[in-house]
């Protein structure tokens, strides 16, 4: 993520992606945002607040969690509302994706 | 940039732009509208990649097609769920393009309307239409910054001399609109 004009911005710490597995449970689905070098820390908070009515800090927390270590966890359940939630962000431009819960 | 857009009393957000703004926004729907507006895709769009290593493919991919990766990424990164990522892509890429186009023509209307007044175009966003003004912003910076292949250190001030210098100055001229807008709704 990038931040509005004239902040500064940090080296990302990266992660390698979580190996995928295919797990045959019961187990949540979670919903994954990425980092990108496009989106603005801001717009980012704001859309985790819109979508998921999270509260200014806990959006803030998710958005530095995903522009500090790649990525972060935005919500979870079923495979049908992980797959809701990916479609919700994609249309607000966040780069999410789905997987099985580990464990 | 922080004045272009403010609140009024109703909690309207009310956009005051240059009339060089004006005509570059303009500008954006048909150029967007060409890359959204792309015949459904088939299987072959269905390809996996590492979001991380997105920003240096390795093959010399058309930048359209890279732009569409971005505005349209994969569900799912796990390879065996394929048939689940092209049932999601079925129902919902056909949605995604609508909701982009509507936000292309509710952005254009509003530009149709805007009145000048004392050197500036003024124009009043319904919330509906204010959220049309994010996402057409956010999908041109996206775009934009594929194209262009823009990092997070990206030093716009360096960029001056570049041969993409024009590509540049309008990617950070959007960046500075969209942050303000933001700045404006949080």
């Amino acid at each position: 993520m990038t931040g509005a004009p004239g902040t500064t911005t940090e080296e990302t710490i990266v992660e390698e992606p979580v190996e995928a597995e295919k797990i045959v449970t019961d187990a949540p689905w979670i919903v994954i945002v990425w980092n990108d070098p496009v989106n603005l820390m801001s717009y980012v908070v704001y859309v985790f607040q819109k979508l998921f009515g999270y509260s200014k800090n806990k959006a803030t927390k998710l958005m530095l969690d995903v522009h500090h270590k790649g990525k972060a966890i935005v919500s979870h359940g079923t495979r049908e509302k992980a797959e809701a939630d990916v479609a919700r962000l994609h249309a607000h431009g966040l780069w999410a994706t789905m997987e099985h819960e580990h464990g | 940039m922080s004045s272009i857009f403010r609140k009024n009393r109703r909690g309207e957000v009310v956009a005051r732009l240059r009339p060089e703004e004006l005509a570059l926004l303009r500008g954006l729907p048909a150029e967007l509208r060409a890359l959204i507006d792309d015949p459904v895709r088939d299987d072959a769009d269905v390809t996996h990649s590492d979001p991380e290593s997105e920003r240096a493919p390795e093959t010399a991919e058309p930048v359209d097609d890279a732009v569409r990766r971005r505005l349209f990424p994969l569900a799912y990164l796990d390879p065996t769920e394929e048939d689940a990522e092209k049932e999601w892509q079925r129902m919902v890429h056909p949605e995604l393009v609508r909701s982009k186009l509507d936000a292309l023509s509710l952005l254009a209307g509003t530009l149709e309307r805007a009145a000048e007044t004392r050197g500036r175009v003024e124009v009043v966003l319904s919330p509906e239409e204010t959220e049309a003004w994010l996402g057409v912003l956010n999908d041109a910076r996206l775009a934009l910054g594929v194209a262009l292949g823009v990092t997070e250190d990206l030093d716009l001030e360096a960029m001056a001399g570049d041969p993409a210098a024009a590509g540049y100055a309008m990617y950070g001229w959007l960046t500075a609109l969209q942050g303000a807008l933001v700045d404006a709704l949080l």
